[in-house]
């Protein structure tokens, strides 16, 4: 009698291991309850500080709108977007084309809308540039030199040269090339090759366009060698778990943008026309794009590191 | 004095004005100059927190990648708080060179931010990665370099403006005190002053009032200015008015007592002339008195009827009888007397010249009135009338109504030589005549007698030539008598 309460102290703390170890694991995620406020991670698109800005005009008015407080999270590289979601806690996010492809067969996202640009697209695609006094135009070229790629979980920053270097036989990039590195932002990765802190540059044309507005110097100084397939421009995702009716909400308020004075003028501010609706075969084309480089979208190791 | 008070309460208002207006602009200057100094003591503590948040971003910076590395929502907050500090400055900050600074310290610092985020965000070689760095590290530096020259710069000039600042207040808080004193002290002399330029003159009106009383009518108020001053002149012009009444009241007085004495003195007269009239006629009815000696006797009985005609004249005057009121037709009256009396009457005043009577007699209600004594009136006017045209002349008679019917109004001319000017007042004075055999009687008793009905006689001289005697009576009716 003395033995019992032992054990059945111990029987109760071996509760929890029971519990961990039950079929339920490898089930979907548990449920999780939606928060007050929505944390939406952002992709580092453009230099950090910038991309924060443009956001948050956006999550002011979605508050304004539905009543749910949106709270953004940069993050330092696309494939942290994937992480985030385990280790952060994102609701959401506003996700590049590939990361989408990535994050919704490894965490399970649903995309809801993306962004028509003023130019009345909703697409972007990737580019190869270089400097045009460079001498490089083909990838014969690029024998020696240096590539500044964005980020490995990227269509424009890194998928189209991967096509590009698949496409010419090139197996092994990094012993083909001097030097490879990610900047991180498509931003830097054009200015990196403007200034001739790399040789060859890949990003996304939305961002590549952007820039040469405010510095004629990209349009005159660089030159595009290779382009990929349009792909959906940052479309904003949910998890699966997020309760539809604040799905609705959100999406709603996003596809009514544009017929609301206020949200005209903050769609002005963001560089878009309207949100559109977008949904997971929009996404077709990536997966059919890493599928033709033979690239598994469930095995891919996406950390540039 | 009313001219004095409005420029009084006008300096009064203007001094009140220019003194609230003073207090205003001495509250709103040092409130402003606080204003001020609290900005700019803001802008100061602005730029140290800006230049303590570049420094923290450089120690982010410098320990990146090492153990004591901060995280990158740490990293990323610190620079988005240095942003917002500069954001911050644009809101205070509007003179066109402090904008331009602002803007390139606006410029360095999203440099310095594009710099942090490339090395937040790059993944490469360790050369790269350290060149990334030490540039961003640069631009940093360059940052706190130029934050802390504008600090260094401004400091001292803070100081200065600080200074001056608080004597500027200091300066308005002694004013104020002063304005605080000297205000009441300069209400107090102005309204002593008022109230002095008002009671004075009162003070020696009530003095000359009461001297006045007391009998001294030769007292006179000098001295006094503006509206007490024409009050000063009404007063004088008063007590000499006042000094002339009471002259002719006294003479007045002496008159009636010395008229009542000779009418005594001719009622005692008048029986002892009438006895010596009597006999002077039965003496000269006697048949021994020569004939020389009766012409003397009857001189004696004319004289004698003259002086009682006199004493008759005067003895009416003196004690005249109450009007006896009857209805009179005053337009009847007036062509009986110039029908039946003035014709005995007139044969030897005016037998030399031929008289011609006008007569315009308008419609006339019947009137209470003593008829023999309007009879007696109209009788000496025309006597009158006829003295003044000795070669002949136009007597002019002419009735009407005015007021509406309530006055009578009756109007005797002629057109002989007039009054000289200096004797029209005294015509109605008693004994006052300009005829040889005059009594200076008539035209008293008439107008004492026309005052008696309650009506007024004037006299004036016509433009063309002649006197034009005008009586107003009042339209009495009878009792009982309907309108």
């Amino acid at each position: 009698m003395r033995k019992w309460p032992t054990a059945y102290i111990l029987f109760l703390l071996c509760l929890p291991l029971f519990g961990a170890c039950s079929p339920q694991e490898s089930t979907a995620p548990a449920k999780k309850p939606t928060a007050k406020v929505l944390l939406i991670g952002l992709i580092p698109e453009q230099n950090l500080f910038r991309q924060i800005e443009r956001y948050e005009p956006l999550g002011v008015y979605l508050f304004r709108k539905t009543g749910k407080k949106i709270t953004f999270k940069i993050l330092p590289e696309y494939g942290n977007i994937i992480d985030s979601f385990k280790s952060s806690g994102l609701d959401g996010a506003f996700f590049g084309s590939f990361t989408y492809a990535l994050a919704h067969a490894k965490v399970g996202v649903e995309v809801m809308a993306r962004p028509l640009a003023l130019d009345n697209t909703s697409t972007y695609y990737g580019m190869i540039f270089v400097r045009k006094d460079s001498r490089i135009r083909t990838a014969r070229d690029m024998r020696g030199k240096r590539f500044a790629f964005v980020d490995k979980a990227t269509t424009a920053g890194y998928l189209l040269p991967l096509d590009y270097f698949h496409e010419h036989g090139i197996s092994d990039y990094k012993r083909y090339l001097k030097e490879t590195y990610f900047t991180g932002t498509h931003e830097d990765a054009i200015r990196d090759v403007l200034n001739r802190k790399a040789d060859i540059g890949a990003a996304k044309n939305t961002v590549f366009q952007r820039l040469a507005k405010a510095d004629p110097r990209i349009m005159k100084e660089l030159v595009v060698l290779e382009r990929s397939p349009d792909v959906p421009e940052n479309a904003l995702a949910l998890r699966v778990d997020i309760d539809a009716s604040v799905r609705d909400l959100l999406k709603d308020a996003l596809l009514k943008m544009n017929l609301d004075p206020d949200g005209k003028k903050v769609l002005e501010r963001f560089g878009a026309l309207k949100f559109i609706e977008t949904t997971n075969r929009d996404y077709d084309v990536v997966r059919k794009y890493a599928e033709d480089i033979h690239l598994s979208l469930a095995t891919y190791e996406y950390m540039n590191n | 004095m009313k001219r004095k008070i409005v420029i009084g309460l006008a300096i009064y208002a203007v001094v009140f004005l220019l003194a609230g207006v003073y207090v205003i602009r001495t509250i709103r200057s040092a409130t402003a100059s606080l204003d001020r100094l609290i900005t700019l003591h803001q802008v100061e503590i602005l730029r140290e927190h800006y230049l303590l948040e570049i420094k923290r971003v450089q120690s982010d910076l410098l320990l990146r990648d090492t153990q004591y590395s901060r995280n990158f929502d740490t990293v990323v907050t610190h620079a988005m708080g240095m942003g917002r500090f500069i954001n911050n400055c644009f809101e205070c900050h509007h003179s066109p060179r402090g904008m331009e600074r602002l803007n390139g310290l606006k410029q360095q610092t999203d440099k310095y931010k594009a710099a942090l985020s490339r090395v937040l965000t790059i993944r490469a070689n360790t050369p790269r990665l350290a060149s990334e760095k030490e540039a961003a590290f640069r631009i940093g530096e360059d940052l706190i370099r130029q934050v802390g020259e504008m600090i260094a710069f401004t400091t001292p000039r803070l100081g200065e403006i600080t200074q001056k600042a608080l004597s500027e207040i200091e300066r308005a808080k002694f004013l104020l005190y002063v304005l605080i004193a000297l205000g009441p002290l300069v209400s107090a002399l102005l309204g002593f002053g008022f109230i002095n330029g008002l009671t004075r003159p009162v003070k020696v009106l009530v003095e000359s009032t009461r001297k006045l009383k007391g009998g001294d009518l030769d007292h006179r108020v000098a001295g006094l200015k503006d509206e007490f001053g024409e009050v000063a002149t009404a007063f004088n012009e008063m007590a000499e008015s006042l000094k002339e009444q009471v002259k002719k009241m006294h003479r007045t007085e002496q008159m009636v007592v010395v008229g009542e004495l000779a009418a005594g003195l001719a009622h005692e007269i008048k029986n002892p002339m009438a006895g010596i009239k009597v006999a002077m006629s039965v003496l000269s009815e006697e048949s021994y008195i020569s004939p020389e000696d009766k012409v003397v006797l009857q001189k004696v009985v004319a004289e004698i009827t003259q002086l009682e005609g006199l004493m008759k004249s005067f003895l009416n005057f003196t004690k005249p009888q109450n009007p006896r009121l009857e209805p009179v037709n005053v337009n009847q009256m007036l062509n009986t007397t110039l029908t039946f009396h003035l014709k005995h009457q007139a044969v030897g005043a005016s037998e030399s010249g031929k008289l011609m009577i006008v007569k315009e007699f308008g419609e006339l209600p019947p009137t209470l009135a003593d008829p023999t004594q309007l009879q007696q009136v109209f009788l000496n006017l025309f006597l009158n009338a006829l003295h003044a045209m000795p070669r002949g002349g136009e007597l002019g008679v002419r009735t009407f109504l005015e007021e509406g019917g309530k006055t009578i109004r009756i109007e005797v001319s002629d057109t002989g030589n007039g009054i000289r000017e200096d004797h029209i007042a005294k015509v109605f004075q008693p004994f006052f005549t300009t005829k040889p055999k005059g009594t200076g009687l008539g035209l008293a008793i008439s107008r004492q007698m026309i005052e008696r009905h309650d009506g007024t006689i004037a006299v004036a001289n016509r433009p063309g030539g002649g006197v034009l005697f005008t009586i107003r009576l009042p339209v009495k009716a009878e009792v009982g008598a309907t309108a």
